[in-house]
């Protein structure tokens, strides 16, 4: 018997998802798998199309916001930023200041929830079930604000095309003082209970890694594409609402793994928490809304408009005809273009990595799928 | 045999089969208290006081809900294999003391009966994982194998070690040789590879990788429902009770250690204390760990618990046959576990902490400098 | 294994310090007063008559449709109490379908739909999300109670295109 004689063996496919419990939402994966190894990997989207752009045509301005809530569903005010500030500058207007500072403080904020919400269940896919409490501890905490803040825990509604709908309620500095402490606690005990606990490293360090040149050729951005060594957050390279004021650093990796993912996003909630106490020492009172009328109607003419989500860069590319409904919109969700690296970051890992690797990536289904 | 005697083991065996459903029904509710105080929540609350009832409802539930079984399965693998898994966690318990005279047969090669038995669970688990005609169950079943079979080999090793000891294999031999000095002390390398190897074993965080919900989503189990899960529940949780009893017995000087009156009903408290303690740990151990992956689970059984293992083997003998002191043996087995749990932290965690170190140093500088820059 | 006794001592602190979580069903947190919950109508308790007048408004306005509404001619406004030409006749949410955004609020010109802290959505027959102008109106009167809550001035605020919205905090704060 030739015992050298190589066993014919087939992959497997191996379909996960949409049930999966790790797959983040209803994301579905094709997984052709040798023994433990992956071979290939197919993921189909589109469980959770919502017809985001075509809607957005029919309905006016105001309106837009609300779907705008349900893209990116764990950092709402971050995508209404993006709807509002696309609308403004079509219009050309001019933002109250104390408007910006809530805006920037909001979208900060809820950066620290959403990247809560990713420790706590990237934890969560390497195993360990405690982290993702913790997480949600901070996350309820952030929550309550918002619905001091805006009347809602998740879908706020509360950003206006000119400014916000109505100013901060008068105990928002008793909350955010008692809030952010046990922030910056939570986020060290990340650091001790999962960063650099000895299995967590073993299970994410070279895993899913991915180089900054192929980052950048398949569109990656926000911490996935930082955690390559890529120095580009839009805070700093295009600033918008007030970065251009705020002192803050942007955390890089350099490997591009699943565990720079992890850090980068660790130490940007730190950076958060900076930002957010600068623009509560410096806001001064004042409108918190543009005057304008009820109806926006911006003039004929098309803008683009993109921010730095907790996901990376969000884009609206927006076509007005003066009527009070645009013509039509288009989003650059960044989940969608993130989760293009999969193939490349999935090659060659086991399938226990190949939930770790989706897990880092972050994505939010709502946006992808839109 | 008359059947005098024949009666008196159907009713050994049945207080034993009663006595562990309710130590797993103690366990789990235990073990959803202790997770919820680790994660800052209460557990169970609603079904009696402090959700006490909890456990029997969730039996009843097992019960009485549909048994499933998949079109394709193989159905004789499939309704086989929760009693192949079982049978052999209920059988070691025959031998197993939890005071001098309270064991249904003390045998004087107990522990080999033991470490015998505790390997058969493994054919239930592929057969489980075959039988379900289920991918993940396949993948789960075939992680089972790979690892029960791995951690099988540190736990004999650690055995033999502890058997040198006393120069027996009775159980209750070994208790009573540690009357004054628990093997804990003497062999601290032998408890941390026992434990580990062990929690390993019952697959419990952070080696719980054939089940792992977030991968293969309950691996062998993935297909079964109603009753037939609860058998492989019940399994499970008396193995984690059996490991916990097991370091109690040969480490922590199970009925015998500190001084105890010579009563039995003591004696049996504490070692179940005990116990309790210990399980408490391997559930502390899942409300902090991540999970290992299948690749590094193996090395650390084949290049990082076996090799210890050999070493507290030698150790051991050499501190036998040269009849050293009880301090030497101690000293050295502590050295070498602090040094490879010293290792490990170096290696797996040092690049690591240093990189970040650097890169938030080039960070803050960025920062400075830009500042600067633009004031 | 340094880094892992860190962990276990990062949970085992957890252990000792008191649960964050509340028992919901028995326990309440407490609900800010700009809560959202769903939308009410608001009862006028001066003319005894609902505020709404069946205008439409925060129908058209709803990003999902979920409200319809029929006006009818007041009674009252003939035997003079009312100053309401028109009242609301018939007024239906789809409570499942409300995606809880405000906007009706915002839109509406007689301070006639309030969005309520009521959260709790449960129903024990299908489709009884629906709720008509009797229970809102029930919903309502709870809501008003329980905030104090005033009309933000009406008349004032009835001229839909020229009002801005940097006006509403102000009131909004007065009414809470």
């Amino acid at each position: 018997m030739a015992i050298n004689r190589q066993l014919d063996t087939l992959d497997m496919m191996l379909n996960m998802g949409p049930q999966h419990p790790a797959t983040h939402g209803v994301f579905r994966m094709v997984l052709w798998i040798d023994g433990e190894r992956i071979v290939d990997v197919e993921p189909h989207i589109g469980y959770l199309h919502l017809g985001t752009e075509k809607l957005c045509e029919g309905e006016q301005y105001s309106q837009i916001i609300t779907l705008f809530d349900r893209l990116d569903y764990v950092a709402n005010f971050n995508n209404e930023l993006v709807i509002c500030a696309a609308a403004e500058k079509l219009m050309g207007l001019e933002v109250p200041e104390r408007a910006l500072y809530i805006r920037t403080i909001l979208c900060e904020l809820n950066r620290i929830a959403s990247h809560m919400l990713f420790y706590g269940t990237f934890a969560l896919d390497a195993g360990a079930m405690t982290p993702v409490l913790y997480a949600f501890k901070e996350r309820e905490r952030i929550q309550s604000l918002f619905e001091a803040v805006s009347g809602a825990r998740m879908m706020h509604n509360y950003f206006r095309i000119g400014g916000v709908k109505q100013d901060l309620p008068e105990d928002f500095y008793d909350r955010m003082g008692r809030l952010l402490d046990p922030v910056k606690r939570t986020i060290e005990e990340a650091d001790d209970l999962v960063t650099f606990n000895e299995i967590f490293l073993a299970r994410t360090r070279d895993v899913g890694a991915i180089d900054g040149k192929t980052a950048l050729g398949l569109g990656l951005t926000g911490p996935n594409l930082r955690a390559t060594g890529v120095d580009y957050d839009l805070r700093k390279a295009e600033p918008y609402l007030l970065y251009d004021r705020l002192d803050f650093s942007v955390p890089l990796g350099d490997r591009g793994d699943c565990w720079d993912r992890f850090w980068v996003r660790i130490r940007e909630m730190e950076e958060s928490v900076r930002l957010v106490e600068q623009c509560l020492q410096q806001m001064q009172p004042g409108p918190v809304m543009a005057p304008i009328r009820r109806i926006s109607r911006p003039p004929k003419g098309e803008v683009f408009a993109h921010a730095e989500n907790p996901r990376g860069d969000l884009g609206v590319y927006l076509v007005s005809s003066g009527a009070d409904r645009p013509y039509r919109v288009k989003i650059r969700p960044p989940s969608f273009c993130n989760l293009m690296s999969l193939k490349h970051m999935m090659r060659n890992a086991y399938v226990a990595d190949a939930v770790l690797i989706l897990g880092s990536i972050d994505i939010v289904l709502g946006e992808v799928d839109r | 045999m008359t059947a005098r005697d024949i009666a008196l083991i159907i009713l050994q065996l049945t207080v034993l089969v009663t006595g562990l459903i309710t130590v797993v029904l103690s366990l789990t509710w235990l073990e959803r208290k202790a997770l919820g105080r680790l994660q800052r929540r209460m557990g169970p609350m609603v079904v009696g006081p402090h959700g006490l009832l909890q456990p029997a409802a969730d039996a009843l539930k097992l019960l009485v809900k549909e048994d499933l079984v998949p079109a394709l399965a193989d159905k004789l693998l499939f309704w086989l294999a929760p009693m192949v898994v079982f049978v052999p966690s209920f059988v070691v318990w025959v031998t197993i003391p939890l005071a001098g005279e309270v064991v249904v047969r003390n045998m004087d090669l107990g522990l080999f009966f033991i470490v015998a038995f505790s390997v058969l669970a493994i054919v239930g688990m592929v057969m489980a994982g075959w039988g379900s005609a289920n991918k993940y169950a396949i993948l789960g079943g075939l992680r089972a194998a790979a690892q029960l079979i791995s951690y099988e080999i540190p736990i004999i090793m650690a055995v033999i070690a502890v058997i040198m000891l006393p120069q027996s294999m009775n159980l209750v031999t070994i208790v009573d040789d540690q009357r004054t000095i628990p093997y804990a002390v003497l062999q601290p390398l032998g408890l941390a590879i026992f434990l580990l190897a062990g929690v390993a074993e019952v697959g419990r965080t952070p080696f719980d990788i054939y089940f792992a919900e977030s991968e293969v989503m309950g691996g062998p189990f993935i297909e079964y429902s109603g009753a037939h899960w609860a058998v492989f529940f019940l399994s499970e949780y008396i193995n984690t009770f059996t490991i916990a009893v097991l370091v109690v017995l040969l480490f922590l000087g199970g009925w015998s250690f500190p001084l105890m009156p010579e009563s039995a009903w003591l004696g049996f408290l504490w070692v179940v204390v005990k116990a309790y303690l210990v399980v408490f740990v391997i559930f502390w151990f899942r409300g902090t760990f991540p999970r290992l992956r299948i690749d590094q689970l193996m090395s650390v059984g084949w290049k990082i618990l076996i090799p210890l293992s050999f070493v507290n083997f030698g150790l051991t003998a050499f501190y036998k046959f040269y009849e050293l002191p009880w301090w030497a043996l101690t000293v050295s087995s502590l050295a070498i576990t602090v040094a490879a749990g010293y290792g490990l932290y170096r290696r797996w965690t040092w690049p690591a902490r240093a990189t970040a170190e650097e890169r938030l140093a080039r960070a803050r500088a960025y920062r400075r400098a830009e500042v600067t820059d633009a004031g | 294994m340094l880094a892992s006794f860190k962990g276990l001592g990062v949970t085992l602190r957890a252990f000792f310090k008191p649960v964050v979580t509340a028992q919901y069903p028995k326990q309440h947190l407490p609900i800010a007063p700009r809560f959202m919950g769903f939308p009410v109508l608001t009862w006028d308790d001066g003319v005894k008559e609902p505020y709404c007048t069946g205008c439409m408004v925060c129908i058209r306005a709803c990003p999902t449709q979920c409200m319809s509404a029929q006006m009818k001619d007041n009674p009252l406004f003939k035997e003079g109490k009312s100053k309401r030409r028109k009242i609301v006749d018939d007024f239906e949410i789809n409570l499942g379908r409300c995606i809880l955004c405000g906007i009706c609020v915002e839109v509406c010109n007689f301070d006639a739909i309030e969005m309520s802290h009521q959260h709790e959505l449960s129903v024990v027959v299908r489709n009884g999300n629906r709720a008509d102008l009797q229970q809102l109106l029930a919903m309502g009167r709870d809501y008003q109670k329980e905030m104090g809550w005033k009309p933000k001035g009406g008349e004032e605020a009835a001229k839909p295109e020229a009002v801005t919205r940097g006006e509403t905090p102000a009131k909004e704060e007065a009414a809470v």
